[in-house]
């Protein structure tokens, strides 16, 4: 019977090898999942030693992973709409079965990988990882440095409380400071950038923090960065392994 | 590299150890810590499991006791032969036979039926055709089916018969089975009731509840906790299982299911986790739960009239405080801004008191009276001496006082003057050493010691009229003659003397220019200006710098604002905005006891302060608290609201002016009718509701009552007189014959009530009846005389009836007994329901309760 099924095309359609410790499945275990793809050939053993990598990086997945999960169920219970925001939170607190858990999980963990990404990138250039063949790898990494960073702010918004409006009046006012792009920036006048013309009125859809900031926050923070996100997280993982996986003391 | 691994392991094993402990930690928490209102619920069913149960056990001992049981013994012994009857073998052969047989007969009867209905349809088209063609054929096939239908219906009628006979033999076998079973289940119908009721109180299982109104967005689940807030009985004393205090009042006008509990009680509704999270008494949540009278503060937020709303005591105290103090004079208060100012006009002050006693009353108002309503500035004497000099130096160029001793008083005058005095009722308004003063609304000033402080000529000229020094006053004009009121001067002068003052200014002295410059500056501080009208400075509020809600000064608006802070939402002032100044660390940081310090010791904050000291008591504090604390800037949907009187007049284009009309204003603006009298929604509660007094009362005692207005009444409740005839200081006439015409003919155009019937209803069939014994049973019957008196007998709750007969129209007492509560929600005298014929009977007997 259980040969009949390991026979059949359903189960070799999912499990396309055995299990014998072979040279030929090993390299089958590789080729024939996506996720072996990314992660590099071979793995030095000195690059495993704590001390020299922190496992900062995995640890950033690991907090993205659990930042995905607990924001794809906090989504089920939140509309981004300045009559419901807020008291959507408090019900997350006190209605919501396990909703104060979820929440606190998704902040604690957002607070957590902005951290963890920063240290990350302490060690990377203390290490010297940035170098030769790397310096590609560390455009990414700062790229999604960056992604974090706005992962936060604009998640930081969506609760819709005094702490998160004026958070983002301040950031987008400093938006609006910018040079050329703000209307509070140098050249502006120069420019015809206006209030209603320039960046922070992109951020907000508005000139003011109000419906639109929230909903735009919300596209931004739940669609659109996470998926760049992921994106280049997969670019990072293959160029590790490209570059001779992780750096080690001697390389 | 083996021991590596074993250290390992155990670092693995202690993390999962360590993991799974924390999943049964959160599980713990958000199953139990965060759900207390779980275990207040199962406490709740129990006590009312257990409550329920008492009830089944007494219900049952009553039950058993009444002889029930035996009862329902038998029953059940009857129901059991009728039972065991109809289960015989022969019985039940014969009851199936019968059955049988209506089921045959309903087939036919069907059948029958059906065949009726079609022959019925054919018959109307045939009629129809025949209308339209008029052929003799069509007639012909009328009048057959005509016969077949009579057919049809004799022989339904003899299957009618025949089942109703199959019927009655059916009964007789099963007897009275149904009749005592219906008995028996009636019998234990309440037993059954309870029963069920424990049931379902057992299938209840612990929920949040909560109370949803969408539109605007609010979600109270206070009653997750309080489970017995809206419960008709008592079952806990303890919190949270009480019942909500008075609901007859509150919730009952306030249906919890429309309004939820925040609305007006604040807190966080929509907190569940903990006690001090649902009401709010958390860091950043600004609304913390009111209790007590101080939740009458949330009334503020719909009702437009606070005085007088039942159940809002508390605040109407406070905004009668706030009136009697005039806030408003400084302060921007929303629904005060169209009173005047309190105080009197000073324009002349410097010819109508003494320099040493207004310099004394600056300093400390309550050295002079009291309970005096002026509050203190904290003025130090050189700066109550110059504002005095300013006042002064309005109408003359010194200081100066007068001085009554004995010698300078002509005392026969004085006596003929107490006469006057009594009978002019000046102590309705008045208090005089600490008497009088009953009418506790008008505020007149304490008159101890006016002899001291005020001018024979300056009060011989006020009360000749009132209104040439101060044209708002309440003050009415009496129409004495100048020997007349040089007595009632005399007397007043004489009788009310501070013994204690000592006049520092009895030889005039000259006023300094420099200290009036001064006292103007000071009066422009400190905003006298905000209760007297004062020369030159009747635009002073305009300039006052405009101090909107966030505390900040904005400079150089030009405003209309008032001196003091703009009150109309201090409810809502963030509580970062409010400044504790000194007071920082020593009073709790919140918004109540903010506004009770200010108002307790208002320069405690900073020195520089200008508001001044009213010397409120604690609970006098607590109800002006409450008010300020109602203004707030939220918004409650319409369906909420209950208008102001004023909006209602505003929306329907009327105003006080046009209450009064006519002759009759400008006998009302001379005497001041509505200084006591109310109609409408002007004037006082201090004397009867004029509202519907044309049709309430008889012209002819309206007439005699005012040219003699002496009724049994206390004192101080009978209405004063406004003229007298000098002959030997008896009393000729109060009005003048025309003025009472002018008052009958407002009567009849304004103040009736299209409501009451000129007559009373003719009876029928009642010749033989005498109406008025019949009343005079009834009101025997019905125990009326526990509260009113006829004669000697009865009590003293409501008025007087004696001579009800000379003073009321019937058509009134017969509207009233229908509903006592028509023209007065407040009154206490209740619907006893009477008909229409006892109403009649009663009003007979009552109008034949006359005088003479």
């Amino acid at each position: 019977m259980l040969d009949r099924i390991k026979k059949s095309v359903i189960w070799k359609s999912i499990f396309r090898r055995d299990y014998k410790d072979t040279p030929r499945n090993r390299a089958l275990a590789i080729f024939g999942n996506i996720f072996m793809h990314l992660h590099p050939v071979k793995v030095r053993e000195s690059a495993l030693k704590l001390r020299f990598t922190w496992g900062m990086g995995g640890i950033s997945l690991f907090s993205f992973i659990i930042l995905t999960v607990t924001g794809f169920l906090l989504m089920f219970y939140y509309h981004p709409s300045v009559e419901k925001a807020y008291w959507d939170i408090k019900d997350l607190e006190f209605q919501v079965p396990y909703g104060i858990f979820l929440r606190n999980l998704h902040r604690w963990a957002g607070h957590f990988m902005v951290i963890v990404v920063w240290l990350h990138m302490f060690r990377v250039f203390m290490t010297g990882s940035y170098k030769s063949p790397r310096q590609f790898n560390w455009a990414i990494g700062v790229i999604l440095l960056v992604l974090t960073m706005l992962l936060s702010f604009t998640g930081y918004l969506l609760p819709w409380d005094q702490l998160g409006y004026w958070a983002i009046v301040v950031g987008t006012n400093m938006a609006a400071g910018t040079p050329l792009l703000g209307f509070e920036g140098p050249f502006s006048e120069y420019l015809g950038i206006t209030p209603y013309n320039d960046v922070r009125f992109a951020i907000l859809g508005g000139s003011t923090v109000g419906g639109n900031a929230l909903l735009r926050s919300y596209v931004w923070h739940c669609v659109v960065l996470p998926l760049v996100a992921v994106v280049l997280m997969a670019v990072h993982f293959w160029r590790v392994r490209k570059d001779g996986g992780i750096s080690g003391p001697h390389s | 590299m083996k021991q590596k691994s074993s250290y390992t392991s155990l670092l693995f094993a202690f993390l999962s150890l360590l993991l799974l402990g924390l999943t049964f930690w959160v599980i713990w928490k958000d199953e139990v810590q965060l759900r207390p209102w779980k275990s207040y619920q199962q406490e709740y069913k129990e006590l009312k499991g257990k409550k329920l149960q008492e009830e089944y056990d007494r219900a049952k001992k009553e039950f058993d006791s009444n002889g029930n049981a035996q009862k329902l013994e038998s029953l059940q012994a009857k129901l059991k032969a009728e039972e065991d009857f109809f289960n015989s073998r022969e019985v039940q052969e014969k009851y199936k036979k019968l059955t049988g047989q209506l089921d045959v007969i309903g087939s036919s009867l069907a059948q029958n039926q059906k065949k009726l209905q079609e022959t019925r349809g054919r018959f109307l088209e045939a009629e129809y055709l025949y209308i339209r063609d008029q052929k003799e054929h069509d007639k012909k096939v009328m009048q057959q089916l005509q016969g077949e239908i009579e057919e049809l219906k004799k022989s339904r009628d003899a299957l009618l018969e025949r089942k109703k006979g199959i019927e009655e033999n059916i009964d007789e076998l099963t007897g009275e089975a149904e009749a005592i079973r219906a008995e028996i289940m009636s019998l234990h119908k309440g037993l059954d009731e309870k029963l069920a009721a424990i049931k379902g109180n057992k299938r209840t299982s612990p929920e949040i509840r909560q109370i949803h109104i969408s539109d605007v967005g609010k979600a109270d689940r206070c009653i997750s906790c309080h489970a017995g807030i809206e419960s008709s009985y008592k079952l806990s004393e303890k919190q949270p299982f009480t019942r909500h205090p008075a609901s007859f009042i509150f919730l009952e006008n306030h249906p919890v299911s429309e309004y939820g509990c925040t609305f007006c009680h604040q807190g966080q509704g929509r907190a569940t986790t903990s006690p001090n999270k649902a009401h709010g008494w958390v860091d950043h949540w600004t609304e913390p739960m009111l209790r007590g009278s101080m939740t009458q503060s949330s009334c503020i937020s719909c009702h437009g009239d606070i005085e007088g709303l039942r159940g809002a005591e508390f605040i109407s105290k406070g905004s009668k405080l706030i009136k009697k103090y005039g806030c408003y004079g400084c302060h921007m208060i929303p629904g005060y801004e169209e009173l005047r100012e309190i105080g009197p006009v000073l324009a002349e002050a410097g010819t109508k008191v003494n320099y040493s006693w207004a310099v004394n009353w600056l300093q400390d108002p309550k050295t002079y009276y009291e309970a005096a309503r002026m509050p203190k500035f904290f003025f130090s004497k050189g700066e109550a001496e110059s504002i005095t000099d300013y006042l002064f130096s309005m109408t003359g160029t010194t200081r100066h006082d007068t001085l009554y001793t004995d010698d300078d008083i002509d005392w026969d005058l004085a006596e003929k003057g107490k006469a006057i005095w009594r009978q002019s009722r000046c102590n309705i308004c008045h208090t005089t050493n600490g008497k009088g003063g009953n009418h506790t609304e008008i505020h007149a000033p304490d008159l101890t010691k006016v002899g001291s402080k005020v001018t024979k000529e300056w009060l011989f000229n006020w009360i000749r009229d009132p209104k040439k020094y101060f044209p708002e006053t309440k003050m009415p004009r009496y129409r004495f003659n100048d020997q007349e009121l040089a007595a009632l001067v005399e007397y007043v002068v004489s009788e009310f003397q501070d013994w204690d003052f000592e006049p520092e200014y009895e030889e005039a002295v000259p006023i300094k220019a420099e200290s009036i410059e001064k006292g103007k500056a000071l009066v422009e501080k400190y905003g006298c200006f905000g209760c007297h009208k004062l020369k030159g400075m009747e635009e002073m509020q305009d300039i006052a710098p405009q101090l909107r809600r966030a505390g900040t000064t904005i400079e150089g608006a030009v405003s209309t604002d008032k001196i003091g802070a703009e009150l109309s939402s201090i409810g809502s002032k963030p509580i970062e905005l409010l400044d504790f100044g000194k007071m920082k660390g020593k009073i709790p940081h919140e918004r109540l006891s903010y506004v009770k310090q200010k108002l307790r010791a208002p320069r405690s904050y900073r020195d520089d302060l200008r508001m001044p000291d009213y010397r409120l008591n604690e609970d006098e504090l607590g109800a002006v608290s409450s008010v300020l604390l109602g203004f707030t800037d939220v918004s409650r949907p319409v369906r909420y609201k209950v208008l102001a009187y004023r909006e209602i007049e505003r929306l329907e284009g009327e105003s006080e002016r046009h209450i009064l009309s006519g002759d009759f204003e400008k006998l009302e603006k001379d005497i001041k009718c509505l200084n006591c009298h109310k109609i409408g929604n002007h004037g006082y509660n201090y004397a009867p509701d004029l509202a519907i007094a044309g049709s309430k009362l008889q012209e002819g005692w309206v007439r005699k009552f005012l040219k003699q207005p002496d009724i049994i009444r206390p004192m101080l409740k009978q209405m004063p007189r406004f003229n007298l005839d000098k002959q030997d200081g008896m009393i000729q006439g109060n009005l003048a014959d025309s003025e009472i015409e002018t008052v009958m003919s407002f009567f009849r155009s304004d103040l009736v009530s299209d409501d009451i019937p000129v007559s009373l209803p003719e009876l029928v069939d009642n010749g033989t009846v005498d109406q008025v014994l019949e009343g005079k049973r009834l009101y025997d019957k019905k125990g009326c005389v526990a509260c009113h008196q006829i004669g000697n007998a009865g009590g003293s709750v409501g008025p007087n009836l004696s001579f009800v007969g000379d003073r009321l129209t019937a058509g009134f007492i017969f509207k009233y007994l229908e509903d006592p509560q028509r023209y007065n929600p407040e009154n206490v005298e209740p619907n006893l329901g009477f008909t229409e014929r006892e109403r009649v009977y009663l009003t007979r007997y009552l109008m034949s309760l006359k005088q003479e």
